[in-house]
């Protein structure tokens, strides 16, 4: 244990004194902050919803339009009527915080809309017909949805004038307002859904970045020949875990940082996102306890594998190779864990969530969103424990079998072979 | 200390590569483990260190079973390495607080090698800013570092200069004047000469001649006898030694100034002096022929190809 904790001492200071790790660190963690005060600073009403005017709150984030329109110039909109049914005013109220202009012919309207001094037109053929016109049409543009909204509006207007109806009793019956309470007694997939998501990613990326940055340092020790000094110093188990813990900290310690200071920042000034980043940024505590814990036992895990990877091949340029099955099989591990965040509470998360390879992701997300058993967690996480105990020693056995083996890169198949004949 | 390799083998795969290695060493005395380039010197040592494990036989220290992890030992592996990207002292430090040392006692004794080997000015540097002969010297002093016991290197001098050949001549003279134990492997039989009380010759996996280095040179030099003349060139000389002599000795060598005589079972020194000052050679050398290291090793090592 002792010597574990010398090697991992000593490769904790490598990455912790490494101008790029701190650089890295802190830069994210400044911009991540940074960003999430930006709307005390700046107004991103059209945004969030929430205007900040001399610090304080205003507005309750409806209509973002109308809050534009109430502090800057409205946005012209023509139309051109040649049916007779359009109402000047009632667009006016369909389109908030919109002017609208009547043109003159069809042309006209093309014209303003062509020179980009109107931002659309219609032309209304019919009581059921008109004709939309745009300079460019955006992704998000739903003109024509309101628009057709007001068409039926008037038509039903018409209508009713015409055979002498109440246009409002009609509404009134059709539109009748019902009032639920909602009540959820154990956990709202839809608003846990997207923090799981990204940290699902944030767990993947960090067992793939830190995974390979091992493989490398453990091929490098072969490819400048320190590997046998070392080896004969002291035992292949605390070099490996040594080294594959001190990877754990300090990615630890760089995710909490990052992550710290984003969740932080955010919890700081989330009134003035006015909650709308909650899907993604607020997190309870114990979902990011269980992410903290299942998340570092994957790391563990899969550290130990990287680093036996890492021992196979004799230059740096191999790693990739070495390392692909194991990539792979990360790789469809994450896949099936996105997929099946929409199924949580399904059979096929349930055994993912008890399987080492695949409980880091899937146990914290059924733990945010779906049901599970205390029982369950415990069990997950002994097997995890266990099977990361396995992998350590599994992982020092085939790095100190590959010590001494340089050219080409050594198969898994034939490590694993040759292990068993030593034994 | 008294340590003992017995009848070591080794095999890789189907093929056998040390067939039965013996050989030991006391404290206080160094041997040489002599080769040609892959003979099993490398091997012999690996798995002294355990980096490798034996198939069959023993090593022995004072008549125990050797466990290296139990021992201070210095080993310098034929592949030098440390490494590049950090500095020479934490890593000195490093590796001998694995090594079993605490931090206080790491720091002054790297402090103490990278001063006696002349490289301390190099201590806050990364390694890989040093010049190769200067690395090479920060690789022996962490060898070095926790004042082994035991000294085992894999052909130390290889890459050396002459000035820095000199300077690990000399901690090699002090370390075995401090009685430790050294064990050396090399295929330059100069220094092996120098230091070496007891040598061991492996070909092809096998100890070929193993012993005093001392005996070995005087049982391969009892029979020899080194002649020159003023007045005849090496080689009528040797036309001349061969018709009037043959039955006194045979030329078994021939060195540089002079021709090695060996004499026959009716040949004697004494009787090769009366026939010598009977004939017209202008002695200019005679006298017994102390071989070299080399000479026996080539020997040797031809004997058995």
């Amino acid at each position: 244990m002792k010597k574990i904790g010398i090697v991992l001492r000593y490769e904790l200071k490598e990455y912790l004194e490494s101008k790029g790790f701190v650089a890295f660190t802190i830069v994210l963690a400044l911009v991540g902050a940074a960003l999430l005060f930006l709307p005390r600073f700046i107004d991103m009403s059209d945004f969030t919803g929430v205007q900040v005017i001399g610090g304080e709150q205003q507005g309750d984030g409806q209509g973002e339009s109308g809050e534009a329109g109430e502090t800057g110039e409205k946005e012209l909109y023509l139309y051109y009527d040649q049916a007779g049914v359009v109402r000047e005013e009632l667009l006016g109220q369909i389109f908030y915080g919109t002017d609208w202009r009547q043109a003159e012919s069809r042309e006209a309207l093309t014209a303003a809309v062509e020179a980009q001094e109107a931002e659309a037109g219609f032309v209304v053929t019919g009581p059921v017909e008109y004709e939309y016109y745009v300079f460019n049409k955006s992704m998000s543009d739903n003109n024509t949805a309101m628009f057709d909204q007001a068409m039926k509006l008037f038509y039903r207007m018409d209508y009713c004038a015409e055979n002498n109806m109440d246009l409002n009793e009609i509404t009134a019956m059709y539109d009748v307002p019902i009032t639920v309470s909602e009540r959820i007694l154990n956990k709202d997939s839809g608003s846990n859904y997207w923090y799981c998501y990204f940290l699902v990613i944030i767990v993947f990326m960090l067992i793939v970045m830190y995974g390979q940055m091992i493989a490398v340092a453990v091929t490098n020790e072969k490819s400048n020949r320190a590997i046998e000094v070392l080896v004969t110093s002291t035992t292949p188990n605390s070099l490996l875990f040594g080294k594959v813990i001190a990877g754990a900290i300090s990615g630890l310690v760089q995710t909490g940082l990052i992550m710290g200071a984003v969740l932080i920042s955010y919890q700081v000034n989330r009134e003035q996102w006015g909650g709308m980043l909650d899907m993604f940024l607020h997190i309870p505590g114990d979902v990011l306890l269980s992410f903290a814990f299942f998340g570092l036992g994957g790391y563990l895990f899969y550290g130990f594998l990287y680093g036996a990877m890492g021992a196979l091949v004799s230059k740096t340029e191999d790693v990739s190779k070495s390392s692909g099955g194991l990539q792979v099989v990360i790789m469809v591990v994450y896949f099936f864990s996105l997929l099946q965040l929409m199924n949580i509470d399904g059979p096929v998360i349930k055994v993912l969530s008890f399987l080492p390879v695949s409980s880091y992701s899937t146990m914290f997300a059924r733990i945010a969103m779906g049901t599970v058993a205390p029982w369950e967690v415990v069990v997950s996480f002994l097997i995890l424990a266990a099977s990361i105990v396995g992998t350590g020693v599994l992982g020092a056995r085939l790095y100190r079998m590959g010590t001494l083996r340089y050219g080409n890169p050594i198969k898994l198949s034939t490590a694993l072979k040759d292990l068993k004949k030593s034994e | 200390m008294k340590l003992e390799v017995k009848n070591i083998r080794k095999s890789f795969g189907e093929k056998e590569v040390l067939h039965g290695v013996s050989f030991q060493v006391e404290s206080g005395r160094a041997l040489g483990l002599l080769g040609r380039n892959g003979a099993g010197k490398t091997t012999t040592i690996r798995i002294l260190m355990d980096v490798f494990h034996a198939n069959s036989g023993e090593i022995l220290l004072d008549g125990k079973k050797f466990v290296p992890s139990n021992h201070r030992i210095g080993y310098l592996p034929e592949e030098r390495g440390l490494y590049p990207k950090r500095t020479v002292l934490d890593q000195m430090i490093f590796l001998a607080r694995l090594r079993g040392m605490n931090t206080g006692e790491a720091r002054e004794n790297a402090k103490k090698w990278l001063a006696r080997l002349e490289v301390s000015e190099y201590e806050t540097r990364k390694l890989e800013t040093l010049s190769k002969g200067n690395q090479q010297k920060v690789q022996l002093a962490a060898t070095l570092v926790t004042n082994p016991d035991i000294v085992i290197l894999d052909e130390p001098f290889s890459g050396l200069d002459p000035v820095n050949s000199q300077i690990l001549k000399d901690v090699v003279n002090e370390l075995i004047a401090d009685r430790r134990l050294v064990i050396f492997s090399s295929h330059q039989m100069s220094y092996v000469e120098e230091f070496c009380d007891n040598i061991a010759i492996i070909n092809q996996g096998e100890v070929v001649l193993a012993g005093e280095l001392r005996e070995i040179k005087k049982d391969y030099g009892r029979n020899r006898l080194m002649l020159s003349a003023e007045n005849y060139d090496q080689n009528r000389l040797a036309e001349k030694v061969e018709q009037e002599f043959g039955d006194l000795v045979s030329i078994s060598g021939r060195k540089k100034e002079f021709l090695i005589l060996e004499l026959t079972e009716k040949g004697s020194r004494r009787k090769v002096m009366e026939r010598l000052a009977g004939s017209d050679i202008e002695v200019e050398r005679f006298g017994g022929y102390a071989p070299s290291l080399n000479d026996i090793f080539v020997a040797k090592v031809g004997e058995e190809e």
